[in-house]
Protein backbone atom coordinates (compact mmCIF):
# COMPACT_ATOMS: atom_id res chain seq x y z
CA UNK A 1 0.00 0.00 0.00
CA UNK A 2 2.94 2.49 0.83
CA UNK A 3 4.25 1.66 -2.13
CA UNK A 4 1.32 2.18 -4.35
CA UNK A 5 0.67 5.67 -2.52
CA UNK A 6 4.53 6.87 -3.03
CA UNK A 7 3.98 6.11 -6.45
CA UNK A 8 1.02 7.85 -7.29
CA UNK A 9 2.26 10.61 -5.40
CA UNK A 10 5.33 10.86 -7.60
CA UNK A 11 3.09 10.21 -10.38
CA UNK A 12 1.22 13.26 -10.13
CA UNK A 13 4.36 15.22 -9.69
CA UNK A 14 5.18 14.45 -12.87
CA UNK A 15 4.89 16.94 -15.88
CA UNK A 16 5.59 14.16 -18.47
CA UNK A 17 3.12 11.26 -18.44
CA UNK A 18 4.46 8.05 -16.84
CA UNK A 19 5.87 6.04 -20.30
CA UNK A 20 5.24 9.16 -22.33
CA UNK A 21 9.14 9.53 -23.04
CA UNK A 22 10.09 5.66 -24.30
CA UNK A 23 7.32 5.18 -26.23
CA UNK A 24 7.98 8.41 -28.08
CA UNK A 25 11.72 7.34 -28.59
CA UNK A 26 10.12 3.95 -30.25
CA UNK A 27 7.88 5.43 -32.54
CA UNK A 28 10.50 8.30 -33.60
CA UNK A 29 12.71 5.36 -34.18
CA UNK A 30 10.01 3.99 -36.75
CA UNK A 31 9.24 7.49 -37.98
CA UNK A 32 13.09 7.45 -38.58
CA UNK A 33 13.22 4.55 -40.16
CA UNK A 34 10.43 5.68 -42.47
CA UNK A 35 12.02 8.50 -43.53
CA UNK A 36 15.15 6.59 -44.49
CA UNK A 37 13.41 4.12 -46.80
CA UNK A 38 11.93 6.91 -48.86
CA UNK A 39 14.85 8.95 -49.25
CA UNK A 40 16.57 5.51 -49.74
CA UNK A 41 14.29 4.84 -52.34
CA UNK A 42 14.36 7.89 -54.00
CA UNK A 43 17.93 8.14 -53.75
CA UNK A 44 18.34 4.81 -56.28
CA UNK A 45 15.48 6.05 -58.67
CA UNK A 46 16.76 9.43 -59.25
CA UNK A 47 20.83 9.78 -58.56
CA UNK A 48 22.24 6.08 -57.95
CA UNK A 49 25.42 5.05 -56.74
CA UNK A 50 25.56 3.18 -53.49
CA UNK A 51 27.74 2.52 -50.04
CA UNK A 52 27.36 1.34 -46.85
CA UNK A 53 27.14 4.70 -45.41
CA UNK A 54 25.17 6.91 -47.44
CA UNK A 55 23.12 9.41 -45.53
CA UNK A 56 19.55 7.52 -46.00
CA UNK A 57 21.29 4.06 -44.87
CA UNK A 58 22.54 6.09 -41.18
CA UNK A 59 18.93 6.75 -41.33
CA UNK A 60 17.48 3.25 -41.92
CA UNK A 61 20.16 1.99 -39.05
CA UNK A 62 19.46 5.34 -36.65
CA UNK A 63 16.10 4.48 -36.66
CA UNK A 64 16.05 0.72 -35.41
CA UNK A 65 19.38 1.68 -33.03
CA UNK A 66 16.60 4.36 -31.48
CA UNK A 67 13.61 2.27 -31.26
CA UNK A 68 15.96 -0.93 -29.66
CA UNK A 69 17.92 0.92 -27.90
CA UNK A 70 14.62 2.69 -25.41
CA UNK A 71 12.76 -0.88 -25.63
CA UNK A 72 16.26 -2.44 -24.13
CA UNK A 73 15.87 0.71 -21.75
CA UNK A 74 12.84 -0.22 -20.38
CA UNK A 75 13.37 -3.87 -20.64
CA UNK A 76 16.37 -3.21 -17.85
CA UNK A 77 14.24 -0.94 -15.67
CA UNK A 78 11.62 -3.15 -15.64
CA UNK A 79 13.76 -6.22 -14.55
CA UNK A 80 15.48 -3.96 -12.06
CA UNK A 81 12.65 -3.15 -10.70
CA UNK A 82 11.02 -6.37 -10.83
CA UNK A 83 14.09 -7.58 -9.19
CA UNK A 84 13.75 -5.10 -6.44
CA UNK A 85 10.04 -6.64 -5.59
CA UNK A 86 8.90 -3.07 -6.86
CA UNK A 87 5.35 -2.81 -8.42
CA UNK A 88 5.55 -2.53 -11.96
CA UNK A 89 3.39 -0.20 -13.80
CA UNK A 90 1.64 -1.93 -16.86
CA UNK A 91 0.54 0.94 -18.53
CA UNK A 92 4.27 1.35 -19.60
CA UNK A 93 4.15 -1.13 -22.80
CA UNK A 94 1.60 -3.88 -20.98
CA UNK A 95 1.91 -6.62 -18.86
CA UNK A 96 5.97 -7.32 -18.07
CA UNK A 97 6.65 -11.20 -19.54
CA UNK A 98 9.44 -13.30 -18.19
CA UNK A 99 12.51 -13.26 -20.86
CA UNK A 100 15.04 -16.61 -20.33
CA UNK A 101 12.92 -17.89 -17.49
CA UNK A 102 13.05 -15.36 -15.40
CA UNK A 103 16.25 -13.46 -15.87
CA UNK A 104 14.47 -10.24 -17.69
CA UNK A 105 10.95 -8.68 -16.92
CA UNK A 106 9.99 -7.24 -20.38
CA UNK A 107 6.79 -5.26 -20.91
CA UNK A 108 5.27 -7.05 -23.83
CA UNK A 109 5.23 -4.09 -26.55
CA UNK A 110 8.82 -3.22 -25.68
CA UNK A 111 10.06 -6.85 -25.97
CA UNK A 112 8.24 -7.12 -29.33
CA UNK A 113 10.01 -3.71 -30.66
CA UNK A 114 13.03 -4.55 -29.07
CA UNK A 115 13.71 -8.17 -30.91
CA UNK A 116 12.25 -6.46 -34.21
CA UNK A 117 15.48 -3.94 -33.90
CA UNK A 118 17.35 -7.53 -33.23
CA UNK A 119 16.65 -9.22 -35.29
CA UNK A 120 17.07 -6.07 -38.07
CA UNK A 121 20.85 -6.13 -36.92
CA UNK A 122 20.44 -10.19 -38.05
CA UNK A 123 18.99 -9.37 -41.21
CA UNK A 124 21.77 -6.44 -42.07
CA UNK A 125 24.18 -9.27 -41.68
CA UNK A 126 22.59 -11.59 -43.83
CA UNK A 127 22.27 -8.49 -46.15
CA UNK A 128 25.52 -7.20 -46.25
CA UNK A 129 26.83 -11.55 -46.91
CA UNK A 130 23.71 -11.41 -49.84
CA UNK A 131 25.47 -8.01 -51.76
CA UNK A 132 28.75 -9.80 -51.48
CA UNK A 133 27.40 -12.67 -53.66
CA UNK A 134 24.84 -10.75 -55.70
CA UNK A 135 26.95 -7.50 -55.78
CA UNK A 136 25.80 -4.31 -54.81
CA UNK A 137 22.19 -4.15 -56.75
CA UNK A 138 19.59 -1.89 -55.76
CA UNK A 139 16.48 -4.05 -55.81
CA UNK A 140 14.02 -3.32 -53.28
CA UNK A 141 12.47 -6.51 -52.98
CA UNK A 142 15.70 -8.93 -52.67
CA UNK A 143 15.06 -11.46 -50.11
CA UNK A 144 17.19 -10.15 -47.16
CA UNK A 145 15.57 -6.93 -47.76
CA UNK A 146 12.24 -8.25 -47.25
CA UNK A 147 13.74 -9.80 -44.32
CA UNK A 148 14.83 -6.39 -43.12
CA UNK A 149 11.74 -4.12 -43.84
CA UNK A 150 9.60 -7.14 -41.80
CA UNK A 151 11.51 -6.62 -38.90
CA UNK A 152 11.09 -2.91 -38.86
CA UNK A 153 7.81 -3.67 -39.32
CA UNK A 154 7.62 -6.13 -35.51
CA UNK A 155 9.23 -2.59 -34.39
CA UNK A 156 6.30 -0.60 -35.49
CA UNK A 157 3.83 -3.15 -34.29
CA UNK A 158 5.43 -3.26 -31.04
CA UNK A 159 5.27 0.67 -31.30
CA UNK A 160 1.02 -0.01 -31.45
CA UNK A 161 1.31 -2.12 -29.01
CA UNK A 162 3.20 -0.14 -26.69
CA UNK A 163 0.54 2.75 -27.10
CA UNK A 164 -2.31 0.70 -26.99
CA UNK A 165 -2.13 0.37 -23.39
CA UNK A 166 -2.23 3.83 -23.25
CA UNK A 167 -4.97 4.47 -25.60
CA UNK A 168 -7.17 5.81 -22.88
CA UNK A 169 -4.70 8.38 -22.48
CA UNK A 170 -4.42 11.52 -24.79
CA UNK A 171 -1.13 10.80 -26.07
CA UNK A 172 -2.02 7.05 -25.78
CA UNK A 173 -4.90 7.65 -28.51
CA UNK A 174 -2.31 10.23 -30.67
CA UNK A 175 0.21 7.61 -30.11
CA UNK A 176 -2.19 4.67 -31.97
CA UNK A 177 -3.07 6.70 -34.78
CA UNK A 178 0.50 8.17 -35.31
CA UNK A 179 1.83 4.26 -35.12
CA UNK A 180 -0.21 2.59 -37.27
CA UNK A 181 0.09 4.82 -39.92
CA UNK A 182 3.53 4.71 -39.86
CA UNK A 183 3.04 0.90 -39.64
CA UNK A 184 0.91 1.31 -42.96
CA UNK A 185 2.72 3.64 -44.63
CA UNK A 186 6.18 1.23 -44.05
CA UNK A 187 4.04 -1.67 -45.17
CA UNK A 188 3.01 -0.74 -48.61
CA UNK A 189 6.54 -1.36 -49.66
CA UNK A 190 7.32 -4.45 -47.99
CA UNK A 191 4.07 -5.60 -49.77
CA UNK A 192 6.78 -5.32 -53.07
CA UNK A 193 7.86 -8.97 -51.48
CA UNK A 194 4.56 -10.21 -53.08
CA UNK A 195 6.21 -9.63 -56.84
CA UNK A 196 7.78 -13.42 -55.92
CA UNK A 197 4.29 -15.04 -55.54
CA UNK A 198 2.51 -16.18 -58.98
CA UNK A 199 -0.40 -14.16 -58.78
CA UNK A 200 -1.88 -15.42 -62.26
CA UNK A 201 -3.88 -12.72 -63.22
CA UNK A 202 -3.85 -10.80 -60.19
CA UNK A 203 -2.00 -7.77 -59.64
CA UNK A 204 -0.36 -9.05 -56.24
CA UNK A 205 1.34 -6.17 -54.61
CA UNK A 206 -2.17 -3.94 -55.36
CA UNK A 207 -3.94 -7.01 -53.48
CA UNK A 208 -1.75 -6.91 -50.87
CA UNK A 209 -1.86 -3.48 -50.45
CA UNK A 210 -5.49 -3.52 -50.28
CA UNK A 211 -5.24 -6.77 -47.34
CA UNK A 212 -2.49 -4.51 -45.32
CA UNK A 213 -3.60 -1.37 -45.00
CA UNK A 214 -7.26 -2.25 -44.65
CA UNK A 215 -6.32 -4.58 -41.74
CA UNK A 216 -4.08 -1.70 -40.46
CA UNK A 217 -6.67 0.78 -40.54
CA UNK A 218 -9.53 -1.38 -39.16
CA UNK A 219 -7.17 -2.43 -36.07
CA UNK A 220 -5.87 1.11 -35.59
CA UNK A 221 -9.93 1.85 -35.66
CA UNK A 222 -10.84 -0.90 -33.49
CA UNK A 223 -8.09 -0.29 -30.98
CA UNK A 224 -9.19 3.19 -30.38
CA UNK A 225 -12.83 2.10 -30.67
CA UNK A 226 -14.17 5.76 -30.66
CA UNK A 227 -15.69 7.65 -33.36
CA UNK A 228 -12.90 9.24 -35.78
CA UNK A 229 -10.37 6.24 -34.82
CA UNK A 230 -10.10 5.18 -38.69
CA UNK A 231 -10.33 9.15 -39.89
CA UNK A 232 -7.54 9.50 -37.48
CA UNK A 233 -5.15 6.65 -38.71
CA UNK A 234 -6.02 7.35 -42.26
CA UNK A 235 -5.00 11.22 -42.08
CA UNK A 236 -1.62 10.18 -40.40
CA UNK A 237 -0.93 8.42 -43.57
CA UNK A 238 -2.02 10.79 -45.97
CA UNK A 239 -0.13 13.53 -43.88
CA UNK A 240 3.08 11.06 -44.11
CA UNK A 241 2.14 10.75 -47.96
CA UNK A 242 1.94 14.56 -48.65
CA UNK A 243 5.31 15.12 -46.39
CA UNK A 244 6.92 12.78 -48.26
CA UNK A 245 5.84 13.78 -51.32
CA UNK A 246 7.65 17.06 -51.12
CA UNK A 247 10.53 15.55 -48.77
CA UNK A 248 12.09 12.54 -51.17
CA UNK A 249 13.01 14.31 -53.85
CA UNK A 250 14.06 17.61 -52.10
CA UNK A 251 16.46 15.22 -49.70
CA UNK A 252 17.28 13.61 -52.62
CA UNK A 253 18.30 16.43 -54.74
CA UNK A 254 20.15 18.45 -52.06
CA UNK A 255 21.98 15.51 -50.93
CA UNK A 256 23.28 14.91 -54.58
CA UNK A 257 24.23 18.39 -54.52
CA UNK A 258 26.27 18.33 -51.41
CA UNK A 259 28.21 14.93 -52.56
CA UNK A 260 28.71 16.16 -56.59
CA UNK A 261 26.69 13.49 -57.75
CA UNK A 262 24.48 14.32 -60.81
CA UNK A 263 20.90 13.28 -61.35
CA UNK A 264 20.20 10.42 -63.66
CA UNK A 265 19.79 11.19 -66.93
CA UNK A 266 15.48 10.44 -67.80
CA UNK A 267 14.89 10.78 -63.62
CA UNK A 268 11.58 11.62 -62.82
CA UNK A 269 11.47 12.51 -60.09
CA UNK A 270 8.72 11.17 -59.14
CA UNK A 271 7.94 10.46 -55.86
CA UNK A 272 8.59 6.57 -54.85
CA UNK A 273 7.51 5.70 -51.54
CA UNK A 274 4.98 8.03 -51.60
CA UNK A 275 2.67 6.54 -55.10
CA UNK A 276 3.27 3.25 -53.43
CA UNK A 277 0.58 4.42 -50.75
CA UNK A 278 -2.78 4.60 -51.87
CA UNK A 279 -4.27 7.73 -52.11
CA UNK A 280 -7.66 6.29 -52.28
CA UNK A 281 -6.86 4.92 -48.40
CA UNK A 282 -8.81 7.85 -47.17
CA UNK A 283 -11.84 7.26 -48.81
CA UNK A 284 -11.75 3.82 -47.41
CA UNK A 285 -11.24 5.68 -43.36
CA UNK A 286 -14.64 7.77 -44.23
CA UNK A 287 -16.11 4.57 -45.15
CA UNK A 288 -15.29 2.84 -41.67
CA UNK A 289 -16.31 5.98 -40.02
CA UNK A 290 -19.93 5.97 -42.15
CA UNK A 291 -20.37 2.27 -42.18
CA UNK A 292 -19.54 1.69 -38.26
CA UNK A 293 -22.74 -0.36 -37.83
CA UNK A 294 -22.14 -2.65 -40.67
CA UNK A 295 -20.36 -6.13 -40.07
CA UNK A 296 -16.29 -5.34 -40.35
CA UNK A 297 -15.83 -8.31 -43.35
CA UNK A 298 -18.07 -5.87 -45.36
CA UNK A 299 -16.75 -2.61 -44.52
CA UNK A 300 -13.59 -4.30 -45.38
CA UNK A 301 -14.27 -5.84 -48.46
CA UNK A 302 -15.56 -2.47 -49.41
CA UNK A 303 -12.16 -0.58 -48.46
CA UNK A 304 -10.66 -3.56 -50.76
CA UNK A 305 -12.46 -2.78 -53.82
CA UNK A 306 -11.85 1.02 -53.42
CA UNK A 307 -7.94 0.59 -52.82
CA UNK A 308 -7.34 -2.03 -55.71
CA UNK A 309 -9.59 0.03 -58.39
CA UNK A 310 -8.22 3.01 -57.66
CA UNK A 311 -4.52 1.62 -57.92
CA UNK A 312 -4.13 1.58 -61.72
CA UNK A 313 -5.80 5.61 -61.25
CA UNK A 314 -3.43 6.50 -59.17
CA UNK A 315 -0.71 5.31 -61.32
CA UNK A 316 -2.38 7.17 -65.01
CA UNK A 317 -2.75 10.35 -62.87
CA UNK A 318 0.95 10.47 -61.40
CA UNK A 319 3.34 8.32 -63.85
CA UNK A 320 0.82 8.97 -67.01
CA UNK A 321 1.02 5.04 -67.49
CA UNK A 322 -1.56 2.76 -68.86
CA UNK A 323 -5.00 1.90 -67.60
CA UNK A 324 -3.85 -2.48 -67.32
CA UNK A 325 -5.78 -5.05 -68.93
CA UNK A 326 -9.37 -5.36 -68.32
CA UNK A 327 -9.17 -9.08 -67.34
CA UNK A 328 -6.32 -8.42 -64.84
CA UNK A 329 -8.07 -5.20 -63.39
CA UNK A 330 -10.97 -7.19 -62.37
CA UNK A 331 -9.84 -10.23 -60.98
CA UNK A 332 -7.19 -7.70 -58.68
CA UNK A 333 -10.70 -6.26 -57.87
CA UNK A 334 -12.45 -9.08 -57.28
CA UNK A 335 -8.89 -10.74 -54.99
CA UNK A 336 -9.34 -7.10 -53.22
CA UNK A 337 -12.63 -7.36 -51.74
CA UNK A 338 -12.37 -11.04 -50.86
CA UNK A 339 -8.59 -10.14 -48.87
CA UNK A 340 -10.33 -6.93 -47.79
CA UNK A 341 -13.29 -8.93 -46.38
CA UNK A 342 -10.71 -11.19 -44.43
CA UNK A 343 -8.39 -8.06 -43.85
CA UNK A 344 -11.43 -6.13 -41.85
CA UNK A 345 -12.16 -9.30 -39.80
CA UNK A 346 -9.05 -9.98 -38.76
CA UNK A 347 -7.91 -5.53 -38.37
CA UNK A 348 -11.35 -5.71 -35.90
CA UNK A 349 -10.14 -8.64 -33.91
CA UNK A 350 -6.86 -7.76 -33.76
CA UNK A 351 -7.75 -4.39 -32.81
CA UNK A 352 -10.00 -5.95 -29.65
CA UNK A 353 -6.87 -8.32 -28.62
CA UNK A 354 -4.52 -4.53 -28.41
CA UNK A 355 -7.20 -3.90 -26.34
CA UNK A 356 -6.64 -6.32 -23.82
CA UNK A 357 -3.15 -5.09 -22.99
CA UNK A 358 -4.18 -2.71 -21.04
CA UNK A 359 -5.12 -5.39 -18.30
CA UNK A 360 -6.53 -2.94 -15.25
CA UNK A 361 -9.11 -0.87 -17.23
CA UNK A 362 -10.11 -3.90 -19.07
CA UNK A 363 -10.50 -6.20 -15.50
CA UNK A 364 -12.62 -2.92 -14.31
CA UNK A 365 -14.71 -3.59 -16.95
CA UNK A 366 -15.16 -7.39 -17.39
CA UNK B 1 21.60 19.74 -20.99
CA UNK B 2 24.52 21.17 -22.08
CA UNK B 3 25.97 17.72 -21.58
CA UNK B 4 23.63 15.75 -23.52
CA UNK B 5 23.78 18.71 -26.66
CA UNK B 6 27.79 18.58 -26.65
CA UNK B 7 27.52 14.49 -26.63
CA UNK B 8 24.22 14.28 -29.37
CA UNK B 9 26.75 17.05 -31.41
CA UNK B 10 29.86 14.58 -30.77
CA UNK B 11 28.01 11.88 -31.77
CA UNK B 12 26.71 13.43 -35.13
CA UNK B 13 29.97 14.68 -35.72
CA UNK B 14 31.73 11.56 -35.62
CA UNK B 15 28.64 10.24 -37.62
CA UNK B 16 29.90 12.63 -40.84
CA UNK B 17 33.16 12.34 -40.41
CA UNK B 18 33.07 8.61 -41.12
CA UNK B 19 30.62 8.65 -43.73
CA UNK B 20 32.28 11.58 -45.94
CA UNK B 21 35.38 9.26 -46.83
CA UNK B 22 32.93 6.01 -46.97
CA UNK B 23 31.39 8.05 -49.89
CA UNK B 24 33.96 7.65 -51.97
CA UNK B 25 31.86 5.60 -54.49
CA UNK B 26 33.61 2.71 -56.11
CA UNK B 27 35.34 3.32 -59.78
CA UNK B 28 33.30 1.21 -62.76
CA UNK B 29 35.79 -1.28 -63.42
CA UNK B 30 35.20 -2.98 -66.91
CA UNK B 31 36.70 -6.82 -67.24
CA UNK B 32 35.58 -7.65 -70.24
CA UNK B 33 33.76 -6.20 -73.37
CA UNK B 34 32.32 -7.24 -76.50
CA UNK B 35 31.75 -5.16 -80.14
CA UNK B 36 28.53 -4.11 -81.58
CA UNK B 37 28.21 -2.64 -84.62
CA UNK B 38 24.97 -0.10 -84.67
CA UNK B 39 24.86 0.90 -88.24
CA UNK B 40 27.47 3.42 -88.31
CA UNK B 41 28.45 3.84 -85.11
CA UNK B 42 31.24 1.19 -83.50
CA UNK B 43 29.56 0.10 -79.76
CA UNK B 44 31.92 -1.45 -77.25
CA UNK B 45 29.65 -2.82 -74.27
CA UNK B 46 31.84 -3.08 -71.02
CA UNK B 47 30.88 -5.61 -67.93
CA UNK B 48 32.09 -5.37 -65.00
CA UNK B 49 31.44 -8.83 -64.09
CA UNK B 50 32.44 -11.48 -66.41
CA UNK B 51 31.11 -14.22 -66.87
CA UNK B 52 27.30 -12.79 -66.45
CA UNK B 53 25.34 -14.34 -63.41
CA UNK B 54 21.47 -14.31 -63.08
CA UNK B 55 20.36 -11.60 -60.43
CA UNK B 56 23.93 -10.91 -59.81
CA UNK B 57 24.26 -6.97 -60.39
CA UNK B 58 27.02 -5.10 -62.79
CA UNK B 59 27.96 -2.56 -63.97
CA UNK B 60 27.25 -2.46 -68.16
CA UNK B 61 28.86 0.58 -69.98
CA UNK B 62 27.93 0.90 -73.80
CA UNK B 63 30.60 3.51 -75.57
CA UNK B 64 29.80 4.35 -78.94
CA UNK B 65 33.97 4.93 -81.19
CA UNK B 66 33.57 9.20 -81.14
CA UNK B 67 32.04 9.66 -77.59
CA UNK B 68 27.98 9.96 -76.64
CA UNK B 69 28.19 13.68 -77.87
CA UNK B 70 25.27 14.83 -80.08
CA UNK B 71 23.82 10.71 -80.15
CA UNK B 72 21.06 9.42 -78.29
CA UNK B 73 19.09 5.86 -78.67
CA UNK B 74 17.73 3.19 -76.49
CA UNK B 75 18.60 -0.07 -75.19
CA UNK B 76 15.93 -2.99 -75.75
CA UNK B 77 16.74 -6.58 -73.44
CA UNK B 78 15.39 -9.82 -74.93
CA UNK B 79 15.57 -13.12 -73.08
CA UNK B 80 15.46 -15.89 -75.32
CA UNK B 81 13.95 -13.87 -78.10
CA UNK B 82 11.51 -12.40 -75.86
CA UNK B 83 11.43 -8.47 -74.74
CA UNK B 84 11.98 -8.76 -71.08
CA UNK B 85 13.03 -4.98 -70.53
CA UNK B 86 14.15 -1.53 -71.92
CA UNK B 87 14.52 2.11 -72.16
CA UNK B 88 16.52 4.96 -73.26
CA UNK B 89 20.28 5.09 -72.70
CA UNK B 90 21.41 6.73 -69.99
CA UNK B 91 24.67 7.93 -69.07
CA UNK B 92 26.02 5.71 -66.23
CA UNK B 93 25.83 7.75 -62.99
CA UNK B 94 29.73 6.79 -62.07
CA UNK B 95 30.75 7.02 -65.89
CA UNK B 96 29.48 10.16 -67.20
CA UNK B 97 30.99 9.59 -70.56
CA UNK B 98 29.67 6.53 -71.93
CA UNK B 99 25.66 5.19 -71.43
CA UNK B 100 25.16 2.24 -69.28
CA UNK B 101 23.51 0.94 -66.67
CA UNK B 102 24.53 0.54 -62.86
CA UNK B 103 24.66 -2.13 -60.71
CA UNK B 104 22.22 -3.82 -62.64
CA UNK B 105 21.59 -7.79 -62.73
CA UNK B 106 19.57 -9.81 -65.47
CA UNK B 107 17.00 -11.61 -63.61
CA UNK B 108 16.60 -14.84 -65.35
CA UNK B 109 19.15 -17.52 -66.92
CA UNK B 110 19.58 -18.00 -70.53
CA UNK B 111 20.74 -16.42 -73.87
CA UNK B 112 19.77 -12.78 -73.74
CA UNK B 113 20.02 -10.26 -76.76
CA UNK B 114 20.55 -6.48 -75.81
CA UNK B 115 19.30 -4.41 -79.06
CA UNK B 116 20.80 -1.11 -79.45
CA UNK B 117 19.09 1.60 -81.55
CA UNK B 118 21.28 4.54 -81.75
CA UNK B 119 21.00 8.04 -83.76
CA UNK B 120 23.50 10.73 -84.33
CA UNK B 121 25.32 12.66 -87.11
CA UNK B 122 25.88 10.23 -88.79
CA UNK B 123 22.16 8.73 -89.11
CA UNK B 124 20.36 6.05 -87.48
CA UNK B 125 21.75 2.19 -86.60
CA UNK B 126 20.08 -0.58 -84.90
CA UNK B 127 22.67 -3.31 -83.62
CA UNK B 128 22.61 -6.14 -81.73
CA UNK B 129 24.76 -8.60 -78.66
CA UNK B 130 23.42 -11.73 -79.87
CA UNK B 131 24.35 -15.06 -77.35
CA UNK B 132 24.92 -12.81 -74.10
CA UNK B 133 25.03 -16.33 -72.12
CA UNK B 134 23.74 -15.55 -68.62
CA UNK B 135 24.32 -18.53 -66.12
CA UNK B 136 22.63 -19.76 -63.22
CA UNK B 137 22.50 -17.71 -59.99
CA UNK B 138 24.91 -18.03 -57.68
CA UNK B 139 24.38 -18.71 -53.89
CA UNK B 140 21.34 -21.04 -52.34
CA UNK B 141 18.15 -21.40 -53.89
CA UNK B 142 15.48 -18.43 -53.54
CA UNK B 143 13.34 -20.61 -51.76
CA UNK B 144 15.87 -20.97 -48.85
CA UNK B 145 16.76 -17.90 -49.58
CA UNK B 146 12.67 -16.40 -48.79
CA UNK B 147 12.05 -18.91 -46.05
CA UNK B 148 15.23 -17.35 -44.15
CA UNK B 149 13.71 -13.70 -44.74
CA UNK B 150 10.71 -14.32 -44.45
CA UNK B 151 10.82 -16.02 -40.48
CA UNK B 152 10.21 -12.66 -38.74
CA UNK B 153 6.63 -12.65 -40.68
CA UNK B 154 6.53 -16.03 -39.37
CA UNK B 155 6.99 -15.27 -35.60
CA UNK B 156 4.53 -12.63 -36.04
CA UNK B 157 2.14 -14.62 -36.87
CA UNK B 158 2.74 -17.28 -34.46
CA UNK B 159 2.70 -13.96 -31.59
CA UNK B 160 -0.88 -13.17 -33.03
CA UNK B 161 -2.15 -17.03 -32.82
CA UNK B 162 -0.76 -16.96 -29.06
CA UNK B 163 -2.26 -14.29 -28.31
CA UNK B 164 -5.81 -14.64 -30.14
CA UNK B 165 -5.88 -17.87 -28.27
CA UNK B 166 -5.07 -16.14 -25.25
CA UNK B 167 -7.64 -13.56 -25.37
CA UNK B 168 -10.51 -15.72 -27.33
CA UNK B 169 -12.85 -15.55 -24.15
CA UNK B 170 -12.47 -11.94 -23.41
CA UNK B 171 -13.07 -10.59 -26.85
CA UNK B 172 -15.73 -13.48 -28.47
Amino acid sequence: MTVHITATAASSARTVPRGLVPASAVVGGTLISLIGLTWDIQWHSDVGPDTFFTLPHLFLYAGSAISGLASLAVVLLTTADSKRGKVVDPMVGGRAVGVFGRTFAAPVGYLISGIGAALFLVYGLWDQWWHGLYGFDAVIDSPPHIGLLLSISITMVGAVMIFAVARDQRWGTYGVAAAAGTLLAFSMVTVLGLRALPGGAVNTVNAGSAFFSVMILFMGAYVLKRRGGALAVGIVVALLQAVFWWFSPWATDVYADATGLPLRDYADGIPGLPNMIPMSLILVAVAVELLHKVPAWLTGAIGGVIITACAPLQRMLVQGSNFPALERYVATVVAGAVLGALAGVLGRRFGHMLRHLAPAKEDSHA
Amino acid sequence: MRKTLLGLAGTVALLFGLAAPALAFEPVNVVHTEKVQAGPYDLTIGFSTWPVKAMQSLDFTFAPENGIEGKKGTLTLFREGVEDDGGPLARHPRKREVWGLDIFALPEPGTWTMRFEVDGPAGAGTGELKNLQVMEQPGPPMGLSWAISTIPLFGLIALIVVAWRRTRAAVD
